[in-house]
C-alpha cells in the first residue's frame, strides 16, 4: 500500500455570505496515493477548477483540511503555502503559461531558482529534463519561437524541476494539436511510471479514460466513476 | 536569489526597452539638474571663499555704519569724514596687530588731451588695492604692482567720459603737473552708491608724494592671530567712536564675519537652486512609478506564474523593487555625467551674464565627491520609493486571478 500525498477532510469552498452563498465545492473528501493517476472530468463550471487551485495550494478552502504528504496546508500563510506550491506541486497549464522574456532552459531554472537551487545544478537538471521531453534543440528558444506542444512540453520539463509529489495538469493537451496532444500524454504517463502522482483536469473524455480514477465533478460534489 | 532577480529584472527592463529608457531619462534629467545646480553652487562658494578666506586677518575700518560701503564696491566714502592719526596711533598701540595700511582720498587736477578738470584722488597700499578691488572686473589692463611708480588705475568714466578722448591702457594723464600712466582700467560699474567708476586709484606713496595730504577714510590691517580678529574689530570700533564722540563714526568689520555672510547666503541659494531641481526628481519618480503600474498590470499573468511555481511574495517584490532601482541607478549614473557638461554649460551661460553685471572671478563648477554621493543615494531612494507602491501591488496579487488573466 503506498502512501496518501493528499488527503482532504470535508473541504468546501463558497463565495458570498448566507444566504446568497455559492458552494463551488461541498464537503469534499479525497485520498490521493503516491502513484497515482486521476483524471477529474466535468462540465464548465462544476468546480473543477476550484478543486485544482485548492489541491494545488493557490487557494485556501473556506472550511476542511487539506494534507499534502502529511501536513495540513489550510491554516498555512502565503509564503508557507509558496514553499508547498515550490517542493510539492508541479503545475502544467492549458495555455502553457511560460514566462515570454526567459528562454526555454530559463523558464525552468526559474522555478529552480525559486527553491535556492544553486546556479549550476540548475542548469544540468533543466538540460536533463529538456532532453527527458526532446526539446535538447530548443533550450535557448523564447516560448513565441516555440510550437504550442513545444511550449507545453518545456511547461511539463517546469512542473517537474523541484521534484514535486503531485504534478497538476490543467486540461494539458486544450491548446495543441492531436499529434502533440498524444505525446504529451505520453510523456506523462512515462513520468507517472516513474511514481509521479499525476492529476489531469480535462475535458476529453478519451484522456479521461487513459487514467487510472477519474473523479466526476457536478455542482462542487466530486464523485469517484469506476472506469 | 539575489543575482537571479536582478537577471530577471534586467532581462524585463530589456524586454520594454524604449519605455524603460525614457523612464530612466526623467531620472537622468533630475539628477543632472541636482549634481549640475550643486556644482555650480560650490564652484561660487569656492571662488568667493577662496577670495576671501586668504584675507581672514583681515579687517577693514571705515567710516560710516554700512559693512560694505567701501569693501567691493570701493572708492572714497561719502560720508567727507575722515579718520584722524589718532586713530591710527590708537589702532598702532593695540596688541597683535601686524600692519595697518591706510585708503587716502584726496583731489587733483587731471590733464588729458588738452582738456583739464578736478577728479578725486584714491591713494592705497598696492596690496590693499588688489584685495579690495578683487570681485571687480577690469576692462583692459590690470593691477599696480609692488613698487611701481607714478602708474594708475582709473574707472570707466574717467576713461570715456570725463576727457574729450577715451583713454586706454598706457595712456598718460598729467595729475597736479605730474605725468602718471594708466595701467588698468575698471569696468562699468553702473548705478549703485558707491562706484569706481570716476576713480582714479594710486599707490599711497604717489598720493602723498602728490598732494602732500592724508585723509583717511579706511584703514585696513592684519592681524597676527585670526582668531583675535573679531575682538580686535570691536575694540577698535569703540575705541574710535570714542575719539570722535559718535554712536556710528566707524564700522570694523572682519573678512570672517563677509565670509560668514556671504557663505550663508550661497548655501541659502544653493538650497533653493536643489529644491527647483528637486521638483524634476518627483516628477521623474511618479514616472517610475506610472512604468512600474503599468508593468505590473501588464504582467499580471506572468507575476501568477511565478507565484504558481513557487514564488514568495518577497521575490515578487524584489524583483519589481530592483527593476525600479535599476532604472532610477542607471539613470541616476547617466544623470551624473550629464551633470558633469551640463554644470560647464550652465557656467558658460551665467559666465556671460555675469561679465556683463561686473564680476571680474573666474567661476569654475566643482563637483564633489559628496554631491555624486548624494546623487546615487538619491536617485537609489528614489528607486526604491517609486516601485515600493507597483512591487507591493504585485506582490499582492492571488496566483489564481493572476494565472486567469487574460
Amino acid at each position: 500500500m503506498s502512501k496518501d500525498v493528499i488527503v482532504t477532510q470535508n473541504i468546501s469552498k463558497t463565495y458570498g455570505k448566507p444566504p446568497l452563498q455559492v458552494f463551488a465545492l461541498r464537503e469534499t473528501n479525497l485520498h490521493i496515493k503516491q502513484g497515482d493517476y486521476i483524471a477529474i472530468i466535468g462540465p464548465s463550471g462544476s468546480g473543477k477548477s476550484t478543486l485544482m487551485n485548492l489541491l494545488g495550494c493557490l487557494d485556501k478552502p473556506t472550511s476542511g483540511k487539506i494534507f499534502i504528504d502529511g501536513s495540513d496546508v489550510s491554516t498555512l500563510n502565503e509564503n508557507e503555502l509558496a514553499r508547498i506550491r515550490r517542493e510539492k506541486i508541479g503545475f502544467i497549464f492549458q495555455k502553457y503559461n511560460l514566462i515570454p522574456t526567459l528562454n526555454a532552459l530559463e523558464n525552468i531554472e526559474l522555478s529552480m531558482g525559486f527553491a535556492g537551487v544553486d546556479s549550476q545544478t540548475r542548469t544540468t537538471k533543466a538540460k536533463q529534463l529538456l532532453e527527458m521531453v526532446e526539446l535538447s534543440k530548443r533550450l535557448t528558444h523564447k516560448p513565441s519561437e516555440m510550437s504550442g506542444g513545444e511550449q507545453q512540453r518545456v511547461a511539463i520539463a517546469r512542473s517537474l524541476a523541484n521534484n514535486p509529489s503531485i504534478i497538476l495538469a490543467d486540461e494539458p493537451t486544450g491548446n495543441v494539436d492531436s499529434k502533440s496532444g498524444e505525446n504529451i500524454m505520453n510523456i506523462l504517463e512515462e513520468v507517472n511510471r516513474k511514481g509521479e502522482t499525476i492529476i489531469v483536469v480535462t475535458h476529453n473524455m478519451a484522456i479521461a479514460q487513459r487514467a487510472k480514477r477519474v473523479l466526476r465533478i457536478q455542482d462542487g460534489e466530486v464523485r469517484e466513476e469506476h472506469v | 536569489m539575489f543575482r537571479d532577480h536582478v537577471k530577471l529584472a534586467i532581462k524585463n527592463l530589456r524586454h520594454r526597452m524604449s519605455r524603460s529608457l525614457l523612464t530612466l531619462l526623467g531620472i537622468a534629467i533630475g539628477i543632472m539638474a541636482i549634481i549640475s545646480l550643486m556644482a555650480l553652487g560650490e564652484g561660487m562658494q569656492q571662488a568667493i571663499t577662496g577670495e576671501l578666506s586668504s584675507l581672514s586677518d583681515v579687517i577693514i575700518v571705515s567710516t560710516g555704519g554700512n559693512m560694505f560701503s567701501s569693501f567691493g564696491g570701493g572708492g572714497s566714502t561719502s560720508t567727507g569724514e575722515y579718520f584722524t592719526q589718532r586713530d591710527i596711533a590708537g589702532i598702532e598701540r593695540l596688541q597683535g596687530i601686524k600692519e595697518v595700511s591706510t585708503q587716502l582720498s584726496g583731489s587733483g587736477l587731471a590733464e588729458y588731451n588738452g582738456k583739464t578738470t578736478v577728479l578725486s584722488l584714491t591713494g592705497m597700499e598696492v596690496s590693499v588695492m588688489k584685495l579690495q578691488y578683487a570681485s571687480q572686473n577690469l576692462e583692459a589692463g590690470g593691477f599696480l604692482n609692488e613698487g611701481e611708480q607714478n602708474k594708475i588705475m582709473i574707472g570707466y568714466s574717467i576713461a570715456h567720459d570725463t576727457f574729450d578722448a577715451d583713454i586706454s591702457v598706457g595712456g598718460r594723464i598729467k595729475i597736479n603737473g605730474e605725468k602718471f600712466f594708466v595701467s588698468g582700467i575698471f569696468g562699468k560699474q553702473g548705478m549703485g552708491g558707491v562706484s569706481s567708476d570716476s576713480m582714479v586709484l594710486m599707490s599711497s606713496r604717489d598720493f602723498k608724494k602728490l598732494t602732500g595730504q592724508s585723509n583717511i577714510s579706511s584703514i585696513y590691517l592684519r592681524v597676527n592671530n585670526v582668531n583675535d580678529a573679531e575682538s580686535i574689530a570691536t575694540t577698535i570700533q569703540n575705541a574710535i567712536n570714542e575719539n570722535h564722540g559718535k554712536k556710528d563714526f566707524a564700522t570694523a568689520t572682519t573678512m570672517t564675519s563677509i565670509l560668514k555672510t556671504v557663505q550663508n547666503i550661497i548655501g541659502i541659494l544653493q538650497l533653493v537652486l536643489v529644491g527647483i531641481a528637486s521638483i524634476a526628481l518627483v516628477v521623474a519618480s511618479i514616472g517610475i512609478m506610472n512604468t512600474m503600474l503599468t508593468s505590473v498590470m501588464e504582467r499580471t499573468r506572468e507575476i501568477g506564474i511565478m507565484k504558481a511555481i513557487g514564488a514568495t511574495t518577497q521575490d515578487i517584490m524584489s524583483i519589481f523593487i530592483i527593476e525600479g532601482v535599476l532604472m532610477s541607478g542607471v539613470g541616476g549614473i547617466i544623470g551624473i555625467i550629464l551633470g558633469v557638461f551640463g554644470s560647464q554649460a550652465l557656467t558658460l551661460i551665467l559666465g556671460s551674464f555675469m561679465s556683463m553685471g561686473g564680476g571680474s572671478f573666474q567661476l569654475v563648477p566643482i563637483i564633489t565627491i559628496t554631491s555624486v554621493v548624494l546623487a546615487v543615494a538619491v536617485s537609489l531612494i528614489v528607486g526604491v520609493l517609486s516601485s515600493l507602491y507597483p512591487a507591493w501591488r504585485a506582490a499582492r496579487m492571488s496566483p489564481i486571478e493572476a494565472v486567469r488573466y487574460e
